[in-house]
């Protein structure tokens, strides 16, 4: 297939998801990675499907509508990824804390998300092991958790028997336009002509851009996650201290954590969450590795008895605005984004696909997605972002 | 963290720790010895208590071990920790950092001047009923003859490849068990090839000649061409039988006869420990065996100054090679931090003269790519995670995965509580094959990965929280 109609770049999950809308939608769809399937962000992550750590926003809607997407793709491909609806609970136990969790919850309740106050007797009816020194919650039950690799895989493994094509090991070194109109684009190894090219490179988005001679202020947070050993069922949603819907949303560059503890399929129970802007730093700074355990204890104490099997870190993409980018380039006509989604790429990755799908067959989108167009970048000064990435 | 005293560490109290231990205390330096096991001796020398009067009978060299392991344990510059273990190293401006819980306490120690010495746990192939009580490794039979001085079963089949079934063997009808099938799956042949190389370690003949004169007593007559292809459990779960092929060179089965036994002692070399190495970044390159080990020079110093690597680690070559590569190490890490240490010719014509002889071993045995023929698709590749051949093919097939990483986060393969130790090392083979990737097209890279681990050793969520 070297003309398909639509070239993805990145088999991450937003990478996959689109691929798997465009090829739905009837068109021909070539994937092409520099790595396996997953092998970037999509690999590093926790697999959040939260509704519970967004504003009422542009975003909000995207993520609420990407929640049930994710379950409609479940039956689309016969499953194969984890995807559990468990629910999410978030804490607080600071007077401020308690009184900005409310106010955030019954905004979310005004638009739409099920956000149940819980005090300290039906907080340990959903989480027996959770501190006693907590007796405040949100209780989330749309809030759910997928394993995004194999998410990822099951989607491209549909694609190829929906006709798609997937390629791996080639990276993209040139996007050919003629004209001001886009031609394809040239591997290492191949050269592959289409009207369409969508970047969906997450933390490498704005390289591709700059390929093709335009701009995206893409860079990368870093984000640390625990792996204990197997345990049996301790934790039974997603749980996390709302320190974390504010670090979310900041821009510092220092680093930033607060408590996420969840349980997995395979009995392991993930830590998270830190995030800071080092750039592609990958040491494994020991520091942050114990703050997350410190802070997981206060929460859960009973996690003092399990060992810590593992550790892993992932870079998450992030536009300076904290909003993903989708939709078409501003200067190049016929190149498409679907990137910088930070660390909610794999809850907002299916409604991504349904915007970029409806924006690209001419159809009406299911929302308005001028907050996430790329083209709110198209009067910034490149060489300013350049300083952002490094 | 207060500054640490000028002093060497060695990790490791095998052959090589103990010998880079010795010699670095020899020179003038302090030398902390850590060991993860609570004796010290390593896997090669786990002796048994000073009571057990035969014990010299089951190990040819003891003797020299405990003269080494006495000299380290009353020398007055040598502090021993023993049984603890280091979860995680780092290197930073000139100097280790090692991180490490010892009764139940953290504690980390700086240090300019490091030796290796992590030795090698026995190399596993997978095969239909591996994971059945009863199937064991040589070193773990080794282990429960050498630390309790138990017969470990009635009927007792010993196979794999490599030079180690026999002392294996010896062992297991020393201490009473029937030993009724001793297999090696290469041919004879190979042996001769590597004859002038074997005369010219005398010490070794020797060792075969003992080891005959046992099998001689017991009535073993070791096979050639034949292996372990599948085992069988009874209604309790535990092993009966086992199916021994006659193979080919290529290891592919050629007719199969079943066997009763209780025990089967399965093990086909040794994969050295390189957890550590790789945390600490050191360069590692792949062995003609298809290993890993860390790259030294001719001081045994490693891609990083002041870090030196000693033994198993630096490629399998046995415990008289470990002994001249951990004299060496030793000697240059006391010179690294200013002692006066003088390594001679001697010292390396001994390690040129050993490293000849495991070559010579290591071509000996080398372990075939038909040994995946013995899998069925029901076959437990990962242990610890209960991993069938089925769903890593999967994972390749049909997810897409054509490198070990991908394959094993899209099947679980090696995410268990060994972290890979056991599975990680064949499972690279296994998927390079479902790719169509030939062996010798596999990338150094992906071979080394398999032994990363940014944690060494797990650690306890509240050690790990309350650390500094």
């Amino acid at each position: 297939m070297n003309s398909p109609d639509v070239i993805v770049i990145g088999a991450g999950v937003v990478g996959a998801s689109c691929a798997l809308a465009l090829t739905n939608a009837g068109l021909r769809v070539l994937i092409i990675d520099r790595g396996p399937v997953a092998s970037g962000t999509s690999g590093a992550g926790e697999g959040n499907i939260l509704v519970s750590d967004k504003e009422p926003s542009p975003e909000l809607t995207l993520a609420l509508r990407s929640r049930n997407a994710w379950f409609e793709v479940n039956e689309d491909i016969g499953g194969g990824f984890e995807l559990d609806g468990k629910g999410g609970v978030v804490i607080s136990r600071s007077e401020t804390g308690i009184a900005g969790l409310k106010k955030l919850a019954k905004a979310q309740r005004e638009n739409g998300i099920d956000a149940r106050e819980v005090n300290a007797a039906e907080l340990r009816k959903l989480e027996p092991h959770i501190s006693p020194t907590i007796e405040y919650g949100v209780y989330y039950p749309q809030d759910a958790q997928c394993q995004p690799m194999l998410a990822a895989a099951q989607m491209i493994r549909a694609v190829k028997k929906r006709g798609g094509k997937f390629v791996q090991g080639e990276n993209v070194i040139a996007i050919n336009s003629k004209n001001g109109q886009l031609t394809g684009l040239t591997t290492n190894k191949n050269t592959y002509s289409s009207p369409i090219v969508l970047n969906a490179t997450g933390t490498w988005a704005g390289d591709i851009a700059k390929l093709a001679g335009s701009y995206l202020p893409i860079a990368p947070r870093r984000g640390f996650i625990l792996v204990t050993v197997p345990a049996p069922e301790l934790i039974f949603h997603k749980v996390y201290d709302a320190d974390y819907v504010a670090n979310i949303a900041s821009g510092e560059a220092d680093l930033q954590s607060s408590a996420v503890v969840e349980g997995t399929a395979s009995g392991t129970i993930l830590i998270g969450a830190s995030r800071e802007r080092v750039g592609f730093k990958s040491e494994f700074e020991i520091p942050i590795l114990r703050q997350l355990a410190q802070q997981a204890i206060s929460v859960f104490p009973i996690l003092k008895e399990l060992q810590l099997l593992r550790a892993y870190r992932g870079f998450r993409p992030y536009a300076p605005d904290h909003l993903p980018v989708i939709g078409e380039d501003g200067n190049i006509s016929g190149l498409w984004h679907a990137a910088g989604h930070e660390g909610a790429g794999i809850v907002l990755a299916p409604a991504t696909a349904e915007l970029i799908t409806a924006e690209i067959l001419g159809k009406t989108p299911f929302m308005d997605p001028t907050p996430f167009s790329p083209k709110r970048f198209m009067n910034q000064n490149p060489s300013a972002g350049v300083n952002v990435a490094s | 963290m207060k500054p640490e005293p000028a002093r060497v560490v060695v990790v490791g109290g095998g052959p090589a720790g103990l010998s880079a231990a010795l010699n670095a205390a020899l020179s003038g330096a302090s030398v902390l010895l850590i060991d993860s096991s609570s004796r010290l001796g390593g896997q090669y020398w786990r002796h048994l208590p000073e009571t057990w009067l035969e014990q010299s009978e089951l190990h040819l060299d003891l003797d020299t071990g405990l003269l080494l392991i006495s000299a380290v344990a009353n020398h007055p510059k040598i502090e021993i920790w023993s049984g603890a273990e280091i979860w995680s190293a780092t290197h930073e401006d000139g100097a280790a950092t090692l991180r490490l819980i010892t009764n139940g306490v953290e504690k980390i120690i700086t240090t300019k001047a490091l030796v290796l010495a992590t030795g090698a746990y026995d190399r596993t192939l997978p095969f239909p009923g591996w994971d059945i009580p009863g199937v064991m490794t040589p070193g773990g039979a080794q282990s429960l003859i050498k630390g309790n001085g138990i017969a470990v079963g009635k009927r007792v089949v010993v196979a794999g490849s490599g030079p180690f079934l026999l002392p294996v063997a010896a062992g297991l009808a020393q201490v009473g068990c029937e030993v009724i099938e001793l297999l090696e799956a290469n041919s004879p042949l190979r042996w001769l090839k590597s004859l002038p190389t074997l005369i010219q370690n005398l010490s070794k003949i020797g060792e075969a000649a003992h080891y005959i004169a046992i099998f001689n007593r017991f009535g073993v007559r070791p096979k050639f061409n034949r292996a372990v292809v599948a085992a069988h459990a009874n209604q309790d779960g535990e092993l009966e039988s086992v199916s021994i092929a006659k193979i080919d060179s290529n290891f592919k089965i050629k007719k199969i006869e079943r066997v009763k036994c209780d025990v089967a002692a399965i093990g086909w070399g040794f994969t050295a420990d390189t957890s550590l190495a790789g945390a600490l970044l050191l360069k590692q390159l792949v062995t003609k065996d298809e290993g890993v080990a860390v790259l030294v020079d001719e001081n045994q110093e490693s891609s990083i100054a002041g870090i030196f690597a000693a033994g198993e680690i630096t490629g399998i070559g046995g415990s008289e090679l470990s002994i001249a590569e951990g004299v060496i190490a030793g000697l240059a890490a006391a010179k690294y931090i200013g002692c006066k240490a003088e390594i001679s010719n001697n010292h390396h014509k001994t390690r040129a003269k050993k490293q000849k002889f495991a070559k010579a071993l290591i071509s000996s045995y080398p372990v075939k790519s038909g040994w995946q023929s013995w899998l069925t698709d029901e076959t437990i590749i990962c242990r610890c995670e209960e991993v069938k051949y089925s769903k890593l093919k999967f994972a390749v097939t049909e997810l897409g995965a054509t490198d070990s990483r991908t394959a094993k986060l899209l099947s679980r393969c090696g995410m268990g509580m060994c972290q890979g130790r056991i599975c990680g090392r064949f499972v690279v083979d296994l998927v390079a094959n479902e790719s169509g990737i030939s062996p010798s097209d596999i990338s150094e890279k992906e071979r080394i990965s398999v032994g990363n681990r940014p944690i060494i050793t797990p650690i306890s969520i509240e050690l790990l929280a309350n650390g500094e």
